[in-house]
């Protein structure tokens, strides 16, 4: 299974239209087929990155089916849908995602995925996307033995998030080297103190931590908060 | 037909060792089968812009091809060449892309040279456009109806030929947005167009440049050479 991840620049003042275009058109199109699924509407938080920002995340079952949709996009029955969600925004950039082995999310199943617009309380996920300078391999390695590993070892009530998927970027269709994680925040306190926390984690100070050992490996990352629209069929 | 092209930003010290892997590895690996098949091997021409930055494009022949291809890379017997790459580039920046209805077409995957056989450098113009939201269909019956028979008439000031005409697929790179892969015929009208304004019958109303001002006003122009054994040229 694919993710074709979309990160949208909206036009401000048409912000509700494009939600709207999404919520009560793309998703339910997309929900009458057997091909791709509409799997998450999130809003980058304002006050934590660029304004008006919105990550769609649609899952489609294979090469084929993308390609399919595409052709549905720029010539079929969605090309008047997509012409109008064009008109809501300045631009859209997007990617193919697979899931890396160990990832907990592999495959949604279609039947599972609500394409009703049912509505329910929000949620903030943390999007990190790192580049790192070593084999792609090494760092997504690293995320899983030294990152996600020691975090499972935290009791639940004090764990900030649960890695939701880990993905690379599927070739020819976006940078590389660069993974990412979608990671639900569980516990909003404790992002409050994440934030808040003054330690710098240079090697120094804190030999063979996570953060130290990263290190060898990348450098850069980019977290994105983003929250879940109250109609988001993931959340 | 769909096209993956990368721009790769390549570690200069380890330049050639990275055109090995793609002369050595990446174009006979795909000779094995019958999904992809590697056109072009460009360098940005320097002088001309960022140093070290190399475009490929692979052909593949439709979107099941492209994914038992990026599984190759991601997990089969083109992982550890991607590993090596790893090493050989800061990273690579990459999209697919779809034929526009009036782009010409290129041969069966089947007639792609595999051999690297030499031949003399080409200069390409390569240009990618970013059309206003919602006026991407606009834009692409214009530069379709207009702009490339204008490029190669008698007369014409560039004396370029359209290649390829692609529109970015959604879910591989940004949208809205159209590439352009002119192959240069005259190097001095190139050198002219850089040398002298542009003249007022180009840019004036009537022309196909203010015209087009009503669909796009931003695009960038990448000029990229051949390398000499790349397939196409």
């Amino acid at each position: 299974m694919l993710y074709l991840h979309e990160t949208h620049r909206v036009a401000g003042r048409q912000a509700a239209e494009f939600e709207a275009l999404f919520r009560d058109e793309w998703m339910p199109t997309l929900g009458v087929s057997n091909s791709a699924r509409l799997v998450w509407y999130l809003n980058h938080a304002m006050g934590s990155g660029p304004s008006y920002q919105v990550v769609t995340v649609t899952a489609v079952q294979d090469g084929g089916a993308w390609e399919e949709l595409a052709t549905r996009m720029a010539a079929g029955d969605l090309r008047d849908l997509c012409q109008r969600i064009d008109t809501c925004r300045y631009e859209s950039v997007g990617k193919l995602l697979t899931p890396v082995p160990w990832s907990a999310l592999q495959e949604v199943v279609f039947d599972e995925v609500p394409s009703d617009g049912r509505t329910h309380e929000l949620s903030l996920y943390m999007q990190d996307t790192g580049w790192p300078d070593a084999p792609l391999d090494d760092y997504i390695d690293l995320w899983n033995d030294d990152y996600w590993a020691i975090m499972q070892r935290v009791p639940a009530e004090h764990r900030l998030l649960e890695i939701i998927g880990c993905f690379a970027v599927a070739h020819g269709t976006g940078i590389r080297p660069e993974a990412i994680l979608m990671q639900k925040i569980m516990n909003p306190e404790l992002l409050g103190h994440l934030l808040t926390d003054t330690r710098e984690y240079d090697p120094t100070t804190w030999p063979g931590s996570y953060m130290a050992k990263g290190l060898e490996l990348r450098d850069q990352w980019e977290s994105k908060l983003l929250r879940t629209s109250s109609w988001s069929p993931l959340w | 037909m769909l096209f993956v092209r990368e721009l790769h930003s390549v570690v200069g010290r380890r330049a050639k060792d990275f055109e090995a892997a793609f002369r050595q590895g990446w174009m006979p690996a795909l000779a094995e089968g019958d999904d992809a098949r590697l056109l072009w091997y460009l360098d940005l021409a320097h002088g001309s812009g960022l140093s070290y930055r190399v475009v490929t494009v692979t052909a593949v022949a439709d979107g099941r091809a492209w994914e038992r291809l990026a599984q190759r890379v991601q997990t089969g017997d083109l992982r550890a060449w991607a590993r090596d790459l790893d090493r050989l580039q800061h990273r690579s920046a990459a999209q697919i892309l779809a034929p526009l209805p009036w782009s010409p077409a290129v041969a069966s995957l089947a007639d792609v040279p595999t051999t690297g056989t030499e031949h003399e450098a080409v200069l390409y113009m390569e240009d990618t456009m970013w059309p206003y939201p919602g006026r991407l269909d606009d834009y692409v019956e214009a530069a379709g109806k207009v702009y490339a028979p204008a490029l190669s008439a008698d007369g014409a000031q560039m004396q370029m030929h359209v290649q390829l005409a692609l529109r970015t697929m959604p879910g591989a790179g940004r949208s809205p947005e159209v590439v352009l892969v002119q192959r240069l015929g005259s190097v001095p009208r190139l050198v002219g167009l850089l040398t002298t304004d542009i003249p007022d019958e180009i840019t004036g109303p009537g022309s196909w440049m203010h015209a087009a001002l009503e669909l796009r006003d931003q695009w960038r122009s990448r000029l990229l050479r051949t390398a000499t054994w790349s397939p196409l040229w």
